[in-house]
């Protein structure tokens, strides 16, 4: 137990101390900051019908709850999901596969790991929550329990499920990341989709028990009959909003379970994933796959050569940047699985053939969505597999890859986008064509800065599926590309951030290239 | 071509130094870089390859500050670093046409170059599969390969045999001779006997300073009449070390014979030939 403890402390603190982690932190106290809006703001979180609660203790405290719950559950996945591929990459996993650490405990540890980062987060926020009661709440008095109690059952046993899920996808998905991150997508959609008719027990957020007793409260106190649940960044229509007086919940015995039970499937989950974990055991997987290792010439006995210096071909200078883009694209298309690129034709049909709202504002944003596996290690992968001795060494690589690198990441964009592209030139919508192509190169410029600045590829995958949910979900200061806002004025501030980005993206690159 | 190194220091912090006030002179030929773990070999070398800066001091090639113009050695240089990785899903061919975009090489003759180098390094077939399934020296072989896309005038080597078989090592050492009738070439090994075979000069470094520099005659020439080998019983062995600078043991039932370095040798000691690792020991171990 001692052995298991210090395992996971080491583990925790290694993930912690990464720039990922903190910007992780800043978007989460930004984001709780937003979970209980001020009085003049135009958008609300939490509504019941026409109604939200007046900001006493217990609505702050179990509103911030359960934002939380839903938003560390929708990015706390992507946060934490390659604590075993990090044993892989850096081969510590072969030494583990060596001592007697059980499969069990070993996975045991990395969910105990991964929950405690979802839970320092949370701390963050639950701070955060207490902090804004005493900046909007108007002279109601401080309960400390209507903060303590929804965090601990709503917001406690969600990220400790997601903590053990995210263990589980790696063991049995650790081949098929496209697979894990899509997956998740549509595990995460179908939950949110099912909220209003839903039963408690089978509700991983938790919120449902607290919007069934607000939905109560109005019932008794009101006779309105309009008690649909709102829940997420929901802008305007605020002017027609009442409110009522939320005082909690009262926790009996069968909520307590309910949300304990979550708790429980996530060490099933674990059990189970106990008995199929590989145990760093890869290279036999590999060698038993289809993918053959080339014999080396050098073990056959054959005749052997030497370089002869003087027999090389006389080399001719060129500079061009062409011969980078082509190659920069080829590892771009080759990356992640092919029948991903079924899909991808799929969709790209799809945006033929759609209206074209829905091709512009779902299907355009999910297939940008599904090439994050590609865009994400765009300006980050000569690190993660040790070529920036190569190209940090070679003749301007700022200038000359860098660029390269953008403008095959923005191709590709562009390639998928392409059949809404001519649909937009015949419809004359020349704003929405160029929303495209700044969206396009936006996300691509984002990624490429992420990348840079956090050193890895996991802050950009978090920002892109928060974007891409937000704009599935039509939320208009999301939209990168357009697809809601049209207007110039709109684009002229993507256009302004996709300098931005580029900006931020050479000066880092070249101060990193200098202080390597 | 000619590469001078005056007075460089990488400080990384208050007390930590990599390299303190290094000079350095190199020409044409190959120069081997000995030195402990920490000496300040990689740093040395990743200052020259333009990709570290150093905290001061100037480093010229023909007269040239690489350090404000670091384009003008890139042009011209053959890095292969001690820890390099490849993009596992490019083939050899493309992972070398990719260096060779890096490097500035292009043209028609470009293809046929890179068939020749892969024929040279013995990978000419298991070019056309992807590098992710290649073994570890198949990957060194490839790194050799890429640091000789572009003629090179100054080529830094860190490393360069771990993970080849002894005949590969022989035909890297043939190469290097080869090549260092037109190029600097830097060299750093911690198998001395690859120094000792080719290094026209050979530097041993020590805490991020320079502690000797010569022809290996000269070199090996600080521990003449200081190296000699003596029969000592098993029991005794671990006293004689604390007095003595002991570099090989070869055990014989209950007796050890004993290889060492002293200026006063013990009765019964018989004088031996020395070589590059007594003189390399010497100078470091007497300086730790």
């Amino acid at each position: 137990m001692r052995q298991l403890f210090k395992i996971v402390i080491s583990d925790y603190w290694q993930r912690t101390r990464s720039y990922a982690f903190l910007i992780t932190l800043a978007i989460s106290l930004f984001a709780a900051y937003s979970f209980v809006p001020a009085p003049d703001a135009n958008y609300t979180t939490l509504r019941i019908g026409n109604y939200i609660g007046v900001q006493n203790a217990a609505w702050i405290g179990y509103v911030t709850a359960m934002m939380t719950s839903v938003f560390l559950c929708l990015i706390g996945f992507y946060l934490i999901n390659s604590n075993i591929k990090k044993d892989i990459q850096t081969g510590v996993g072969m030494i583990i596969a060596t001592t007697s650490i059980s499969n069990f405990s070993y996975l045991s540890s990395k969910a105990w790991s991964n929950f405690l980062v979802l839970l320092s987060i949370t701390g963050i926020v639950f701070l955060m929550g207490i902090t804004l009661f005493f900046i909007r709440s108007a002279g109601y008095p401080l309960s400390m329990m209507q903060f303590i109690l929804p965090y601990l059952l709503i917001a406690v046993p969600a990220i400790f499920f997601i903590s053990t899920l995210s263990v589980a996808a790696e063991v049995f998905l650790f081949r098929y990341p496209v697979w894990m991150n899509l997956g998740f997508f549509i595990f995460f959609c179908i939950l949110g989709s099912q909220q209003s008719t839903t039963r408690p027990l089978f509700d991983l957020f938790g919120v449902k028990t607290v919007t069934m007793s607000m939905q109560e409260i109005i019932h008794k106190n009101n006779q309105y009959t309009g008690t649909d649940v709102s829940m997420g960044f929901i802008f305007g229509g605020k002017k027609a909003i009442g409110s009522f007086i939320f005082e909690g919940i009262h926790w009996n015995i069968s909520i307590i379970l309910g949300r304990v039970a979550w708790i429980c499937f996530g060490w099933m989950l674990i059990f189970i994933s106990s008995r199929f974990f590989h145990r760093f055991d890869l290279k036999q997987t590999f060698k038993s796959g289809s993918k053959m290792e080339p014999s080396d010439i050098i073990s056959k006995g054959k005749i052997l050569h030497e370089i002869k210096v003087s027999e090389l071909s006389p080399i001719t200078p060129d500079y061009g940047i062409m011969p980078f883009v082509s190659t920069e694209l080829k590892m771009l298309i080759r990356k992640g699985p092919r029948w991903l690129w079924l899909i991808n034709l799929g969709a790209m049909v799809a945006l033929i053939f759609a209206p074209l709202a829905v091709a512009g504002q779902i299907i355009l944003p999910v297939l940008w969505f599904l090439q994050v596996g590609r865009w994400s290690d765009l300006a980050t992968k000569e690190k993660t597999n040790r070529i920036h001795y190569f190209t940090y060494s070679s003749y301007k690589p700022l200038t000359r890859l860098l660029t390269a690198q953008i403008i095959s990441g923005l191709l590709l964009a562009l390639a998928l986008a392409s059949p809404l592209f001519i649909r937009y030139l015949i419809a004359l919508q020349l704003s929405s064509f160029l929303g495209i192509l700044l969206g396009g190169a936006f996300i691509v410029l984002l990624a490429v800065s992420m990348g840079i600045l956090s050193g890895g590829n996991k802050l950009f995958e978090i920002i892109f599926f928060l974007l891409t949910y937000l704009n599935v979900n039509l939320i208009p200061f999301a939209d990168y590309f357009g697809g809601i806002n049209h207007g110039s004025p709109y684009l002229l501030l993507i256009f302004l951030l996709v300098i931005f980005l580029a900006c931020i993206s050479f000066v880092a690159r070249r101060f990193e290239i200098r202080r390597l | 071509m000619k590469l001078s190194i005056q007075n460089i220091s990488k400080k990384y912090n208050k007390e930590k130094f990599g390299l303190k006030n290094y000079s350095l002179t190199a020409e044409n030929g190959i120069m081997g870089l000995l030195g402990p773990n920490g000496a300040g070999k990689s740093t040395l070398m990743k200052i020259v390859a333009t990709i570290s800066q150093p905290t001061q001091g100037s480093v010229e090639l023909e007269g040239i500050d690489i350090i404000q113009n670091p384009n003008y050695i890139r042009k011209v240089l053959g890095y292969l670093p001690q820890d390099f990785g490849v993009y596992e899903n490019l083939n050899a061919y493309e992972f070398l046409e990719y260096i060779a975009a890096m490097k500035g090489v292009g043209g028609h003759g470009l293809r046929s170059r890179i068939e020749a180098l892969l024929e040279g390094v013995n990978l000419i077939e298991a070019a056309k599969s992807q590098i992710g399934s290649y073994s570890g020296g198949m990957k060194q072989r490839i790194g050799i390969a890429q640091a000789l896309l572009n003629d090179p005038k100054v080529l830094i080597f860190d490393e360069p045999t771990v993970g080849l078989d002894p005949e590969e090592r022989m035909r890297f050492r043939n190469l290097m001779s080869d090549l260092a009738q037109n190029a600097i070439i830097i060299l750093s090994s911690h198998i001395v006997s690859d120094i000792e075979t080719i290094a026209d000069e050979v530097v041993i470094m020590n805490n991020g300073t320079l502690i000797t520099k010569g022809t290996l005659a000269e070199v090996i020439g600080q521990v003449e009449e200081k190296v000699f080998e003596t029969l000592l019983e098993n029991s005794s062995l671990t006293e004689f070390k604390a007095k003595h600078l002991v570099v090989n043991t070869n055990r014989q039932k209950d007796d050890v014979w004993v290889r060492y370095i002293s200026n006063d040798p013990v009765t019964g000691s018989k004088a031996v030939v020395p070589s590059l690792e007594d003189a390399y020991m010497h100078l470091t171990k007497n300086r730790n």
